[in-house]
């Protein structure tokens, strides 16, 4: 008999003691046990959602069984879960128990009719029993004991035991054996391969399997087509599946209104509507507006100077093509690109958040391309399949350039991604990583919601559930559920030999001062560790003793199977942990703290060895991909392969993988979506990044729901104009930067942003764009906007990003050197330590991901620019660079101050005014700096304060916060 | 429009106090009007002012406001709410495979474990409640016992996320803000949905816990801290005389006034200036809300302000109880780290989570009622899952127990639910719930019901998907637990 039985059995055994021997003649199912079922059972378990999903009404229903698996085990009563719950009471809950004759009926019929009902068991039945307990140690890179259980050929083949399964006797099958012996999985290893082991439902699965001869399923040919749904015309014809046409250019009536083509798309609308383009904005409104959107901070004082004198004609096209040039710009829209890619410096998931050494290749990568406009399909093709365009296994040399785009996989290695924690990484929670990466792929690239087809098929866009499996298929080759690699080992060992001598130059010392604090350590704990163990084996029965004495000499690497099995056994007697040993002599313990402080202080200075986070193709077949019922990894159902939704191939030539290379370590599944993607006439890909470039520019996309092009999406206002857009950026060769100039040289671009009460009627939503939105700076706008007037902005781009640190008060910001600080896109973005000033402007969560951030006015906002250390000292900083630069002249400090931070000069009302309030401000300082008897000059201090509370005031007014 | 909830709680009013200026008719009309319609325009969220404005329910309310005393790390049922004799008969014993499969520190099994506590029959309801708990035990006459929560994941992160928000995923708005959103507060001096988080530590989440999702921000958990100022920099960290401060407030409204002045039909502009406004007001009446010294000698004895064991967590239910009665919508109290996860030595673990707690709670309960308040308050305690009814060994410590999602205790009292009521049950040994289970999204619903909404219609339009607190799931309101 073995254990699993007795272990189980004796939960009931003593319940089950009065029962009487079952007599032979076994009942039918619907004469004798369906009217008791029916009579107290079927009231919670007959409807069509019974209670915990277990349908009491048909045999087959009562063998699939409900939540807690199979309510019976056909042949044994004893072990089915319908008689234990009977039997204990648990059932039914309420109402009138079933009566010893009943329960006798119902224990005879499992025992010995049930069997009859048990539908054949397929591989299907056992696929995920074997995916999921065995195949991490005995699959495609681990195979334990030179078992691999993948396929029924390996699986009788076997490993150094023998075959581990003989067909049609499960009892002389190994594999069963030592499942039900509880070897396997093995106790001491479930933990760190995240592994449970299979329930008493699926060993009774497997069991039958190989009773009924381990029959294997058909396998379906790659490209076999199952019955795919028809879509229907309306389907078909919706006008996001369909390629972008260019559409001839409207005549409009007020020609000269135009200054592009986008003009005529936009006026024939306004005209429609009875309206017209506001005036154009003042010159120095444009140049403000023009260098938030691309640069995202407001221009110098010299630049402005620069700007006004120009009076050539291009002026404006002028500085566009400066603002363009320059490398803020890279650093301003790799921010969006990266809102949506949901990138982040931490894992997330678990409340360790461990940080991302690598990912900021990533965001470098990212800035780069934007600066060097590199041309979109090219960007997407990299960030989809870097790995299966550069043969990166046989490098001859390491170049930047290679680093540089084989970085760019980490496009799909951002989300949250608990699964290095062996709590967090069952195969559920991976295809959870993986599901993320497609929700990022989907919205972002493609503009669809097609994470709904995950559990069913989309309920308004012809997306079938099959459809979002072929899809996630394409990444099994990279992302294996099956096969998975921990986030934080999943890098690309590839980097410049300058980059690790510098990081092994810059670690030496460190790593000799850790060892040298160890060492030290060392020299108290081992004496007083000896002392314990010594009083441990005093008690030890005299063979134990001298194995374990015999043991503890060995050195662990040297140990045999049976040692370190005996030194499993014996932890308790060998393990003295650091903590025990201080709790045991508390005279060590600040010895201890001392040492784990400056150990830990020293390893956090460490440099990580450089690695690019990167997603590649791991090489030979990967497990195969299954449909999954309603989402669920166990639920495994029909197999697919590697495809792109259905409904995008009626129209576009369908997707087709092929390996790069003949001899190639790659599936070419990536590389082939990318190839997909960037077709010229792709309906999705060109209009989705257009609408976003639109967006990013007026505030709402033509398309309003950025990430949402169908059904439920808002439909495009200016379908023409989108087409016309879309077609213009895939002939430019995909040039964002030419939709940049194409989109800012608009008279639309150039409209004044006021609003009038004919504008306001017409086009309340200004849907139509009667004129040029006001726009709120963004939170990372705000910061860098607010470092470079106060002239802290430390422009250093691109490398590791900046720590972050959580002050006395919880406010985290990013102290910066005495260099400045940079951008907030190269400040460390950790999940849980979110920079308080970003945060509280609307910074989005990256769950996974952000397709649009959302706009809040709320106090805590008004709290950290009024109240804020930050806002006080940088304003403080200001105030003391313009007494430096103008001392005395306080009208031309006023004049400075409006012109670094609102882009214009103030009139004369406004200096008047400001002069007052500087008046006033002094009065009050200076009082309150005698009141505190203040040893520093009085009045100096007092001016200089002042106009720190005149900056903080400039820099916290709507004025600054909003472009017009 | 705000007349028929208004009257449904006329006991005290806070109106009087709103004065933020976000009352014009131009605001009003940027309310959502799909916000509690399933059939509301597409890709309106777009162009919408959010507020905290009271809004009427879906229906007649039984309570006004939640306070939820969230018990980080899984409080164990066998020993404190679900008492199991039979654990005695098998104690020692190991267990079978299907429960082996369901623990997290897979290497760390012991046989079954009796609770070291007895349990007693208490109040008039005589609801079995462990000897750990005296003070609760007085007040069983006042709660709700479900003894038959379920849950779906044995790890804290992922369950918090599903206590919090419905799913074990971060990403989602909690439910604090699901609530505000869709009720908003009744005080606009304040937040809507504060979290008194432990001064030692943040809960396993961190601020996760209370985030908004893709709700406005507006919506998410504000942290009070224990401490003054109770709010990141409610006041400047320098202490500056008034007529400074208003002066240098004077500067930026006319700075404001300005740029207002100049452009018209900008109603941001005016919630910005609002929103200033606010702040200010805010750091009267956070002050004055979190101040206790206001608080009578015997009403600090009772919340246990005067014993070092208890005087954290009292203060907190405290400052809990004070915000409510100013009209706060839903205050969360969190406890340091995950005080209730006792995977070693269990007794001394519980002895002093329970001693921590214990008298602060049933205090609050008692205050509340005493004040008429409890009849409009709901306070919920529980954590995110239960534990085993086995052993866990780990070194050298005593017994302790691993996590237990499938069956676990929460409990409920006032805001119109039953009291000295149990609800469910878990099999003999305490492992799964099987009668009336409660799922996650049952619990979300029921609260929800409380506060008269309708999960199903409770709901916000993101990308032109119609999400919910309670999802696609099925989440049935738990009747039996009303009053």
């Amino acid at each position: 008999m073995n254990c699993v039985h007795s272990r189980f059995v004796f939960l009931i055994a003593t319940l089950l003691a009065a029962a009487p021997a079952a007599t032979p003649a076994a009942p039918a199912f619907e004469g004798e046990v369906a009217p008791i079922l029916k009579q107290k059972c079927w009231a919670c378990h007959g409807e069509d959602s019974p209670q915990g999903q277990l349908d009491l009404r048909s045999p087959e229903s009562i063998l699939k069984g409900g939540k807690s698996g199979s309510a019976i085990t056909p042949g044994s009563a004893e072990r089915s879960l319908l008689v234990e719950k009977i039997v204990s009471g648990a059932m039914p809950p309420v109402g009138e128990k079933l009566t010893e004759k009943e329960i006798q009926r119902i224990r005879r019929w499992i025992d010995q009719e049930a069997e009859e009902h048990v539908a054949a068991v397929s591989e299907k039945d056992v696929l995920p029993i074997f995916q999921m307990r065995c195949v991490v140690c005995h699959g495609k890179r681990r195979q334990e004991a030179g078992l691999d259980l993948r396929t029924r050929e390996s699986r009788l083949r076997g490993g150094e035991s023998g075959p581990a399964m003989v067909s049609g006797k499960p009892e002389e099958s190994l594999l069963m054996k030592r499942i039900l012996a509880e070897e396997m999985p093995p106790a001491d290893k479930l933990f760190e391969f995240q592994v449970r082991p299979p329930s008493s439902s699926e060993v009774e699965t497997l069991r039958r399997w190989i009773a009924a001869g381990a029959p294997t399923d058909p396998s379906e040919p790659m490209q076999a087509k199952a019955a795919e749904a028809v879509f229907s015309e309306e389907d078909e014809n919706f006008w996001a599946f369909q390629a972008p046409r260019r559409p001839s250019l409207p005549v409009v009536k007020r020609g000269e209104s135009a200054r592009n083509p986008i003009d005529a798309f936009l006026l024939r609308k306004l005209e429609e509507k009875g309206l017209g383009y506001s005036p154009e904005a003042g010159k120095l409104t444009l140049l403000r507006r023009a260098n938030l959107a691309l640069i995202g901070m407001p221009p110098t004082p010299e630049e402005i100077d620069a700007y006004l004198g120009d009076r050539r004609p291009d002026a404006y096209e002028r500085m566009l093509d400066r603002l363009l040039e320059s490398q803020h710009y890279g650093e301003r829209w790799a921010q969006y690109w990266l809102d949506s890619v949901g990138y982040a410096d931490s894992e997330g998931v678990i409340h360790e958040d461990r940080l991302r050494k690598h990912a900021w290749r990533y965001r470098d990568y990212v800035i780069r391309a934007f600066n060097d406009d590199k041309p979109y399909d090219q960007f997407l093709t990299e960030q989809l399949a870097a790995d299966e365009l550069i043969d990166y296994r046989n490098l001859e040399e390491i170049t930047p350039e290679v680093v540089n785009t084989l970085a760019a996989t980490g496009f799909l290695r951002m989300t949250p991604d608990g699964t290095y924690s062996p709590a967090n990484g069952s195969i559920g929670e991976r295809m959870n990583v993986i599901a993320d990466e497609i929700q990022v792929l989907s919205s972002t690239v493609m503009g669809l919601t097609i994470g709904c087809a995950r559990c069913h098929d989309h309920k308004y866009d012809p997306i079938s559930q099959r459809d979002y499996y072929r899809l996630s298929a394409i990444f099994q080759s990279a992302y294996d559920p099956y096969d998975w690699v921990k986030p934080t080992e999943r890098h690309l060992d590839i980097a410049l030999e300058s980059e690790r001598e510098e990081a092994a130059a810059w670690n030496k010392p460190i790593e000799s001062n850790i060892e040298r604090v160890e060492r030290s350590w060392k020299a108290t704990a081992d004496p007083l560790r000896d002392q314990i163990l010594e009083e441990r084996f005093s008690k030890l029965a005299e063979p134990v003793r001298q194995d374990l004495s015999r043991l503890i000499d060995t050195p662990e690497e040297k140990r045999s199977a049976t040692e370190k099995k005996l030194a499993q056994e014996h932890k308790n007697v060998l393990e003295v942990t650091d903590e025990y040993l201080v709790e045991r002599f508390p005279d060590y313990k600040e010895q201890w703290e001392q040492t784990s402080k400056e150990t830990a202080e020293l390893k956090a200075k460490l440099r990580a060895e450089p690695k690019i986070r990167a997603l590649f193709d791991m090489g030979g077949e990967p497990s195969p991909a299954y449909l999954l019922h309603r989402g669920e990894a166990q639920s495994i159902r029909e197999r697919v392969y590697p495809g792109v939704p259905r409904i995008l191939e009626a129209r576009l030539e369908p997707y087709r993988a092929s390996p790069p290379e003949p001899e190639g370590q790659t599936s070419g599944y990536r590389l082939a979506l990318a190839r997909w993607l960037t077709r010229p006439d792709h309906p999705l890909t060109a209009r989705v990044m257009v609408n976003r470039v639109w967006r990013h520019h007026f505030g709402r996309g033509l398309v309003a729901s950025a990430a949402n092009f169908g059904k439920t999406g808002v439909a495009p206002s200016h379908p023409e104009l989108l087409d016309w857009l879309a077609t213009e950026f895939v002939r430019s060769g995909w040039s964002v930067k030419h939709m940049h100039r194409l989109l800012m040289t608009s008279a639309a671009y150039r409209q004044s942003s006021r609003v009038d009460p004919v504008v306001e009627a017409g086009d309340p939503e200004n849907v139509f764009l009667s004129r040029m939105p006001m726009r709120r700076m963004d939170a990372e706008a705000l910061y860098d906007s607010v470092l470079r007037v106060t002239g802290r902005l430390n422009p250093t781009p691109f490398g590791e990003p900046d720590e972050v640190e959580r002050k006395a008060d919880g406010e985290i910001e990013a102290p910066g050197t005495k260099a400045g600080r940079r951008r907030a896109i190269y400040v460390l973005h950790r999940r849980k330590t979110p920079v308080t000033m970003l945060d509280v402007f609307d910074l989005p969560q990256l769950n996974p991901n952000c397709s649009e951030r959302a706009e809040s006015t709320v106090a805590p906002q008004a709290l950290q620019m009024m109240n804020g250390d930050t806002v006080r000292d940088h304003s403080r900083y200001l105030a003391g660079r313009l007494m430096d630069a103008f001392p005395g002249n306080r009208g031309k400090q006023i004049e400075q101050a409006y012109l670094r931070s609102l882009s214009r000069s103030p009139s004369e009302e406004e200096i008047a005014a400001a002069l007052a309030s500087l008046d006033e401000l002094t009065r009050h300082w200076t009082q309150h700096l005698e009141s505190e008897n203040h040893d520093e000059p009085r009045a100096a201090r007092a001016r200089w304060l002042a106009l720190g509370s005149f900056c903080r005031a400039m820099l916290s007014s709507a004025a600054f916060l909003y472009a017009d | 429009m705000h007349q028929r909830s208004r009257k449904t709680f006329s006991r005290r009013s806070f109106f009087s106090r709103m004065g933020d200026g976000l009352h014009g008719a131009a605001l009003a009309s940027l309310l959502g009007s799909d916000l509690f319609s399933p059939a509301g325009a597409r890709g309106a969220s777009r162009h919408r002012t959010y507020d905290l404005k009271p809004r009427p329910p879906h229906f007649e309310p039984r309570t006004k406001s939640v306070i939820h005393l969230f018990m980080n790390g899984g409080p164990s049922q066998v020993d404190l709410f679900d008492p199991k004799p039979a654990l005695q008969k098998y104690a020692g014993k190991p267990p079978p495979r299907d429960i082996v499969n369901q623990i997290e520190f897979a290497n760390e099994i012991g046989g079954f474990l009796p609770s070291p506590y007895p349990f007693h029959h208490c109040g008039d309801c005589g609801m079995e409640i462990s000897e750990v708990l005296p003070h609760l035990a007085k007040r069983a006459d006042d709660i709700t016992l479900v003894r038959s929560m379920y849950g779906e994941h044995f790890n804290h992160e992922p369950s918090l996320y599903l206590m919090h928000s419905g799913r074990t995923l971060p990403g989602r708005p909690s439910l604090g803000a699901w609530v505000t959103y869709g009720l908003g507060s009744e005080n606009q001096n304040l937040p809507g949905y504060v979290v008194l988080d432990d001064p030692k530590s943040l809960p396993v989440n961190e601020i996760q816990s209370w985030q908004s999702g893709w709700l406005p921000a507006l919506y998410q958990g504000t942290r009070f801290r224990a401490e003054d100022p109770p709010l990141l920099n409610l006041k400047p960290s320098e202490d500056l005389p008034g007529p400074l401060v208003e002066a240098e407030r004077a500067l930026l409204r006319r700075l404001d006034e300005t740029h207002k002045k100049e452009r018209p039909y900008r109603p941001d502009l005016d919630a910005r200036i609002a929103s200033y406004e606010l702040a200010a007001r805010m750091q009267v009446e956070a002050s004055d809300a979190l101040d206790l010294s206001q608080e009578d000698e015997r009403t600090k004895e009772m919340y246990g302000l005067n014993d070092e064991r208890t005087a954290s967590y009292g203060k907190r239910c405290l400052m809990a109880r004070r915000l409510v009665e100013r009209g706060v919508r839903f205050v969360q109290i969190f406890i340091e780290f995950q005080i209730w996860d006792a995977h070693s030595n269990l007794e001394k673990s519980l002895d002093y989570s329970c001693g921590k707690t214990d008298k602060p709670v049933a205090a609050l309960l008692a205050d509340l009622k005493e004040r008429g308040l409890l009849d409009s308050t709901l306070v919920v305690w529980g954590g995110e899952f239960g534990r085993m009814p086995i052993a866990q060994i780990r070194g050298n410590d005593s017994a302790g127990r691993d996590h237990g999602p499938k069956g676990f205790s929460i409990w409920m009292s006032g805001g119109g639910v039953k009291g000295g009521y149990v609800h469910g049950a878990t099999d003999e040994i305490g492992l799964n719930a099987v009668e009336d289970r409660v799922s996650v999204h049952d619990f979300h619903a029921t609260m929800l019901h409380l506060l008269g909404m309708d999960s199903r219609n409770l709901i916000f339009d993101r990308h032109g998907l119609k999400e919910r607190l309670t999802d696609q799931y099925p989440a049935r309101v738990v009747k039996e637990l009303l009053a």
